[in-house]
């Protein structure tokens, strides 16, 4: 009895929810609705089904639909069929898709088709679904055949070609013993698909033809009796529809359809197929697959023209590469790298910078490495759901997802491992919020910590902001010191106190609130000064508060190419509503002089005060700053390797008002790691001691943490000293960071907020705690130390010259080199370089003569541009030391550079240092310039 | 009797380093032969060798080098930035007689 009740409550459920859902209903969405178990629900809604009540639509989920809710609307194109489960069903197949079902459905029996496109688009797996919607929408019987026949199978004998179509009568030709049936009859009563059609004989075609128009045909050698036969026949070729070849069928068969090339499908389904196969190769294997993002990104952009045919055995090759490794115990999973990638696959990643935001969007909610499993089914991938989702997020998701197919929690341990490893290696700015707590815990109290959530949650809903991971940091280190301060009885003071009370009584008044809530938590009673420097890490932008209005900085863009420029800036500055970008053009036959010489004219005009932005492509022009700088007097800051989103965000910010540093450092912010290049530290004084300055507000708390940190990993015994600071008062903290500069060569300014500094590296106290701010520390230490101790042993050998700025000079001229040819040699080969300029430039200026370069003619021809380049990188040298490199030197400088050269070089770590082991072997290096 | 060859581009900064290495093995009564040669000599000196040490600068010789030398019994490799910067002798040598 309660059998029947549960019965028709969910059938009436089902009636209600339809309502909303007219696709259909799942049976989650019942037991959601029921608050029953799913299990039960599926038992009934198959015994609904059954007595005819309800009716199943195929797909995944499985819906259920009232059969009176179907009735109504019965057209054609609603029968659900295997065709919807096909990638791009509602995008690029989508018409192909109508036009097969109309073909399909079209009364009586179909139309004819003809079936264009590549090869490997999937034209026979196409048919093969016709066939299938055939039988799902009742047009053939569940049985009716579907015949497959290649026409180039027996192309070199068209007659052979005709008696397996069309069959045979005996005594037709020799060896034609007895009568044949041909596969247009067998197709009776259902589809013969006819692949690369055109390559039917001229006799077979018309014979082809006679079919379609008339519905009979006669087998090779009949004369008299006609084979009629219900056939829908589905041709396919790859010949351009245009070519005079296909002009007759295309005549004669009534539906053309055209399927898309790989390259006309878009990225999106280009993913959700590769997804695919993927899995099904995890199925085949059995286990999961993992691929990283590189790899995949590969197998997005690589050039394909074999279309999905290829790109389906390319993935299947990739995962048996994998699988051999993984097989063999040299990997422990099953995990796709690029090593594992055919090397025509491999090159799809340097397309990535054409691509980039495309493939950002796409795998923005995806690890660095993706994970396939054979056991869930769940789809993952569906483009038009996209969104911003956390790492944590995700990972969560993962966990989850993970536990509900019972993986055990070692596994599903070192799996989310993987994710978050090659997570960490991204760029800081992604530095996502679960780690954050992670890294400061290193350094804070768990109290503290918890505290400062406390602190900025009610301070983001009170002041209606967000506050950064900067900030988080920032007042965590601080409120660890201060604390402490406050237990001990230390005094604090705070100098701008009765104007930061003044000038931003809403942050004071959050301030105030914070304080009640760390003594509260802690016991203490924060005092007024205290609560001063609170205030200040709410504020928006602390060193705003009393600078003046800034003249708007100038932006010149100059790119190489004839209208580069100008369409960048013409986007920017409709976009802003401005005319303020100004484009140069350098059309390559223009030399830079020249485009110097205009450059040099359009800033002569602007105010006097004003200054200057540049935004170049590369080569020549990255110089051009400094050179306008010194011929105008005026602050000239350059922005190499621009794209156009950051000529947007540059105008943007110069229109702003924003003052020119803080423009230059938040573009220089988003390539942190590139930019922090030890090749680029400057050039300092052996005997001068290195400095590390860490600061805060007060000098005292972040700054003194920071500080102990810092210590705590450098090299034992490395020639350098950690000051604390405090950037209360910016003038002040200039003023003293001058100071320090007398005595010290300062290596890097570590602090929680960010101030204007001069050409030298911030690191944020994030940057530093991750680990990456610690290692460039480490790195650059490690390097002086090196160098001071060359100066040191070459002082007892070269003794015509001052060693030490020898050593300087040759340093800045292999900078000065690397920069030209745009690429970094390793240091280790930087210290024998250093050592063999240093020993050639004493060699000539004793006069001793030049060492002669074997083949020297062959090898200028093919090096003829680099050695140009080196000996304008060397001028200076040749002029303070009045000596000329020969070229047989230049020979032997130019091959230590090139050969030498970290591959993909200009750039710094993360995915371009994938791009460099990438680029090691079997790709060929990208042309640059 | 062991041979130790040094290898740098133009034979230029190798040599000063030989120099310092001869007088230690000299001083240590080592039955060892140093010398220095320039990239294009080193090819003629395949199988007479027991040590071949590259000056960083000539880092992109290692591979050439392995190849070449290899399958005659000697062994290559770069020297040590550091000792090769500070022309430190006695380092190198030891990197040296660790190969043999």
């Amino acid at each position: 009895m309660g059998e029947i009740k549960k019965i028709d409550e969910v059938y009436q459920t089902l009636l209600k929810l339809e309502k909303r859902n007219r696709d259909g209903v799942s049976a989650q969405e019942l037991s959601k609705e029921l608050k029953a178990d799913r299990a039960n629900i599926s038992r009934y809604l198959n015994e609904l089904c059954r007595s005819n009540k309800l009716k199943k639509i195929k797909g995944r989920p499985v819906l259920y639909c009232s059969n009176k809710a179907r009735k109504t609307e019965d057209t054609p194109a609603k029968i659900v069929s295997s065709f919807d489960d096909l990638v791009g069903a509602r995008y690029s197949l989508a018409r192909p898709i109508q036009q097969a079902k109309a073909a399909i459905l079209y009364p009586p029996r179909g139309l004819h088709t003809l079936l264009l496109g590549e090869t490997g688009v999937g034209k026979s797996m196409f048919a093969g679904l016709m066939h299938r919607f055939a039988i799902e929408s009742k047009t053939i019987r569940e049985d009716a055949p579907f015949i497959q026949f290649n026409c180039a199978d027996y192309a070199d004998n068209p007659q052979l070609v005709m008696a397996q179509i069309f069959g045979v009568k005996k005594g037709a030709y020799t060896g034609a013993t007895q009568d044949r049936e041909g596969l247009l009859k067998k197709a009776d009563g259902g589809i013969l698909f006819l692949d690369e059609v055109h390559r039917l004989s001229p006799q077979g075609q018309e014979m082809l033809f006679t079919y379609i128009d008339k519905g009979y045909f006669r087998p090779l050698g009949e004369t008299e009796k006609r084979v009629t036969a219900d056939v829908q026949i589905i041709a396919a070729t790859t010949e351009d529809p245009e070519s005079y070849l296909l002009g007759t069928f295309i005549r004669r068969i009534p539906m053309t359809i055209t399927l898309p090339s790989l390259k006309d499908r878009g990225l999106e389904e280009r993913y959700c197929l590769v997804y695919n196969f993927l899995k099904e190769e995890s199925k085949r294997v059995g286990r999961s697959i993992y691929i990283n993002r590189n790899s995949l990104i590969s197998f997005l952009l690589y050039d394909c023209p074999n279309n999905i045919g290829q790109l389906s055995s390319d993935i299947q090759l990739a995962c048996a590469r994998a699988f051999l490794n993984y097989k063999t115990g040299n990997k422990k999973y099953l995990l796709i790298s690029q090593a594992d990638l055919p090397g025509h696959v491999k090159k799809g990643l340097m397309k990535l910078h054409k691509y980039r935001e495309e493939i950002e969007s796409l795998l923005q909610d995806k690890g660095d490495v993706l994970h396939f499993s054979p056991e869930d089914d769940r789809q993952e991938i569906r483009p038009e759901v996209k969104g911003t989702r956390f790492f944590y997020d995700i990972i969560e998701e993962k966990l989850n997802s993970l536990r509900q197919i019972d993986m055990d929690e070692d596994k599903i341990n070192e799996i989310l491992n993987i994710d978050i490893e090659s997570h960490f290696q991204k760029h800081l700015e992604n530095l996502p919020a679960v780690i954050r707590k992670e890294e400061i815990r290193k350094v804070v109290d768990e109290e503290v910590a918890n505290t400062v959530d406390k602190i900025l949650s009610l301070a983001a809903k009170k002041l209606k902001r967000s506050f950064d991971e900067k900030i988080y940091f920032g007042l965590a280190l601080h409120l660890q010191k201060s604390i402490e301060r406050i237990s001990n009885g230390d005094k604090i003071y705070h100098p701008e106190l009765n104007h930061i009370r003044a000038s931003h009584a809403d942050e004071f008044m959050v301030a105030m609130e914070a304080a009640r809530i760390i003594d509260n938590k802690f016991g203490i009673e924060t005092p007024l000064d205290e609560i001063g420097y609170l205030t200040m890490f709410l504020i928006k932008n602390p060193y705003k508060t009393r600078d003046k209005v800034q003249k708007k900085v100038a932006v010149f863009v100059i790119m190489h190419g004839n209208s580069t420029a100008s369409s960048m800036v013409e986007v920017a500055n409709k976009l802003i509503g401005t005319d303020h970008a100004i484009p140069l053009d350098m059309p390559l036959n223009m030399n830079p002089e020249e485009i110097f010489e205009l450059a040099l004219k359009e800033v002569n005009k602007l105010e006097r005060s004003s200054s200057v932005i540049l935004l170049v492509d590369m080569g020549s022009l990255t110089n051009f700053g400094e050179m306008l700088a010194e011929k105008t007097g005026r602050e000239v800051k350059t922005i190499d390797m621009v794209s156009t989103p950051v000529v947007i965000d540059v105008c943007r910010k110069a229109v702003l008002g924003q003052d020119i540093n803080e423009i230059y450092r938040s573009c220089r912010g988003n390539r942190y790691s590139p930019k922090l290049n030890v090749s680029q530290v400057k050039a300092v004084r052996s005997r001068q001691k290195n400095a590390i300055i860490t600061t805060c507000f007060t000098g005292e708390g972040a700054a003194e943490k920071l500080k102990e940190v810092i210590e705590k990993e450098l090299p034992a015994g490395s020639n350098c000293e950690v000051l604390p600071l405090n950037i209360l008062n910016k003038e002040h903290y200039l003023a003293a960071l001058k100071e320090y500069k007398e005595y010290y060569n300062i290596i890097a300014v570590v602090g929680t907020v960010e101030v204007e500094q001069e050409g030298l590296p911030f690191i944020s106290a994030v940057e530093l705690l991750s680990g990456e701010g610690l290692n460039y520390l480490k790195r650059v230490i490690t390097e002086l130390d090196v160098y001071s101790r060359i100066k040191e042993s070459l002082k007892e050998h070269i003794k015509v010259l001052d060693s030490e700025k020898l050593v300087e000079d040759v340093r800045q001229g292999i900078i000065n080199i690397e920069e030209a040819l745009k690429l970094r040699v390793p240091a280790e080969v930087k210290v024998g370089i250093v050592l063999h300029m240093s020993f050639l430039i004493e060699k000539l200026k004793k006069g001793i003569k030049e060492t002669e370069f074997p083949e020297l003619k062959e090898f200028r021809d093919s090096y003829q541009k680099e050695m140009a380049l080196i000996k304008k990188a060397l001028v200076r040298i040749e002029k303070n030391y009045s000596i000329t490199i020969s070229e047989n030197e230049l020979a032997y400088l130019c091959k230590m550079f090139t050969r030498n050269q970290i591959s993909g070089s200009t750039g710094g770590e993360g995915i371009e240092d994938d791009y460099a082991g990438l680029l090691g072997r079997d790709v060929d290096q990208p042309v640059s310039e | 009797m062991k041979t130790i060859m040094l290898v740098c581009s133009a034979g230029m900064s190798t040599s000063l380093l030989v120099n310092k290495i001869k007088a230690i093995v000299s001083k240590k009564g080592l039955e060892v032969n140093i010398i220095a040669a320039s990239e294009a000599e080193a090819k003629s000196y395949q199988g007479r060798i027991d040590v071949l040490l590259l000056g960083p600068q000539v880092k992109f010789l290692l591979k050439k080098m392995e190849d070449l030398m290899t399958p005659q019994g000697t062994k290559v490799a770069v020297i040590n930035s550091l000792s090769y910067g500070t022309l430190d002798g006695e380092a190198v040598l030891k990197q040296a007689l660790e190969l043999l």
